[in-house]
């Protein structure tokens, strides 16, 4: 009896407990007295940096957006397929590998090849499950959105908010490394994605897009810096990006000025930026960049 | 003795898994409304104490954003919340590219779209009106 009650009295205070924190992330919100940076902020402040460099990594779902706006049919042979969650042994691999997927996941869902996305869900979860991330990943129910072939909207959201919080919780578990080697292999593979598509589809939208990844390629590199010395897997990893680096030195992107217009449209306001970037590459600086790309993400998923 | 630890060992992590998956309502209910054809990219949660000190956006952070995209930003604002989220974006040089609220009328826009033609990373900065307390999410998706 004693057992019961200590059960029932220790269940309701975690309950209670759970109930208000989660109230707090939604309407609930409890004001702050001040908007006062409390003690030993300040000290987060690199940390603050990392994530705003994190954010600044487009989304693959950007890169899969403009293919379909260019009317490139989807393929299925640009997917990392011959990646075995099974065989990814170490936590750089498998955290390599969920951002890898998770690019192929963005194109996927971009796609709505949904049906076809459920073996990559099952790898992601189990790669998630092994660097012990596994709960921020919503697997049952991107699965059924996936399967349902309905809601559009809500699995990009759920999707893009699960890699999301799989990111921030590395981060705060003190385990950036992983949370890095994440985003780059997003980035990999949505840059290989998008260099592949232009050989067979030579946009010069497309090219665009890939010659103004020189913007956040310091940014990625910046990412991975404190870790470059940590083991030969790292070490590796930050020589295959200066090598990336090394292939976008010459190209330049300049910018036109301009004003940008608005226009109030249904409640809302339209702004048209009249101020443009252009992009100064050469086919053969582009296709040096196609071949470092591919080799390079080859090897990245060639340990299955 | 041992049964009844075991079952609470399970309800805590039952309790622990179910807070990691959930979902901010909020966030939720603003994607629906920036319309059916917006593809979600981002979402930022705001949530500001009050400042006499209205003059500069206090929530900031940075986003790429890219030549021939057109990003929709939703503001969306909770129940209890004071002042009504504002949105600000800045270019690289410093430079105002948009704002949600009209200084000159009061206008608050609930959202905008943003036809980018310049690729590079931008400061997206929140507020609340007046520098009011508030509690709010930005979100950001694509739109055609």
């Amino acid at each position: 009896m004693k057992g019961r009650l200590f059960i029932v009295i220790t269940a309701i205070t975690i309950a209670g407990f759970a109930c208000r924190n989660s109230a707090g992330r939604g309407e609930g919100f409890i004001f702050p007295e001040a908007d006062s940076v409390p003690l030993g902020e300040s000290e987060k402040l690199s940390a603050e940096a990392i994530a705003d460099i994190a954010k600044n990594i487009s989304s693959p779902v950007e890169i899969a957006n403009l293919l379909q706006m260019l009317d490139v049919p989807f393929s299925p042979e640009y997917l990392a397929s011959s990646i075995d969650a099974n065989k990814q042994t170490t936590a750089f691999e498998k955290a390599l590998a969920l951002g890898i997927l998770g690019a192929d996941l963005g194109y996927l869902n971009m796609y709505e090849r949904t049906g076809t996305s459920i073996d990559i869900l099952s790898s992601i979860r189990k790669l998630a499950e092994g660097i012990r991330v596994g709960q921020y990943f919503d697997f049952e129910t991107i699965k059924r959105l996936s399967l349902n072939k309905s809601n559009l909207d809500s699995l990009l959201f759920l999707s893009i908010d699960s890699y999301t919080r799989i990111d921030q919780y590395l981060r705060e578990d003190n385990r950036g490394q992983l949370s890095a080697l994440m985003i780059i292999g997003v980035w990999t593979e949505a840059q290989y994605l998008a260099t592949q598509v232009v050989k067979r589809y030579p946009d010069p939208i497309l090219k665009d897009r890939i010659g103004e990844q020189k913007i956040i390629l310091n940014d990625l590199i910046m990412l991975a810096n404190p870790y470059c010395g940590k083991d030969t897997e790292f070490a590796a990893l930050c020589k295959d990006l200066q090598k990336i680096k090394e292939k976008y030195r010459d190209v330049r992107i300049t910018y036109t000025l301009g004003e940008p217009v608005s226009v109030e449209k249904d409640g809302g306001l339209i702004i048209e930026q009249t101020e443009t970037s252009v992009v100064e590459m050469t086919d053969e600086q582009l296709s040096a960049i196609i071949d470092v790309t591919k080799e390079i993400r080859d090897r990245l998923i060639s340990n299955n | 003795m041992k049964k009844h630890l075991i079952t609470l060992v399970l309800l805590i992590a039952t309790v622990i898994l179910a807070k990691g998956q959930s979902t901010d309502p909020l966030v939720s209910s603003c994607l629906s409304s920036a319309g059916p054809g917006a593809k979600y990219l981002k979402d930022f949660r705001v949530q500001l104490g009050k400042t006499a000190d209205a003059a500069d956006f206090r929530y900031k952070a940075q986003m790429s954003l890219w030549k021939n995209t057109k990003y929709r930003f939703t503001m969306c604002n909770s129940e209890g919340s004071e002042g009504k989220l504002i949105l600000s974006i800045k270019d690289d040089a410093n430079k105002l590219v948009l704002s949600s609220y009209d200084q000159k009328t009061g206008k608050i826009y609930p959202y905008v779209d943003f036809i980018c033609n310049r690729s590079g990373i931008y400061q997206i900065s929140f507020d609340f009106t007046g520098g009011k307390q508030g509690s709010g999410v930005g979100v950001v998706s694509m739109v055609k």
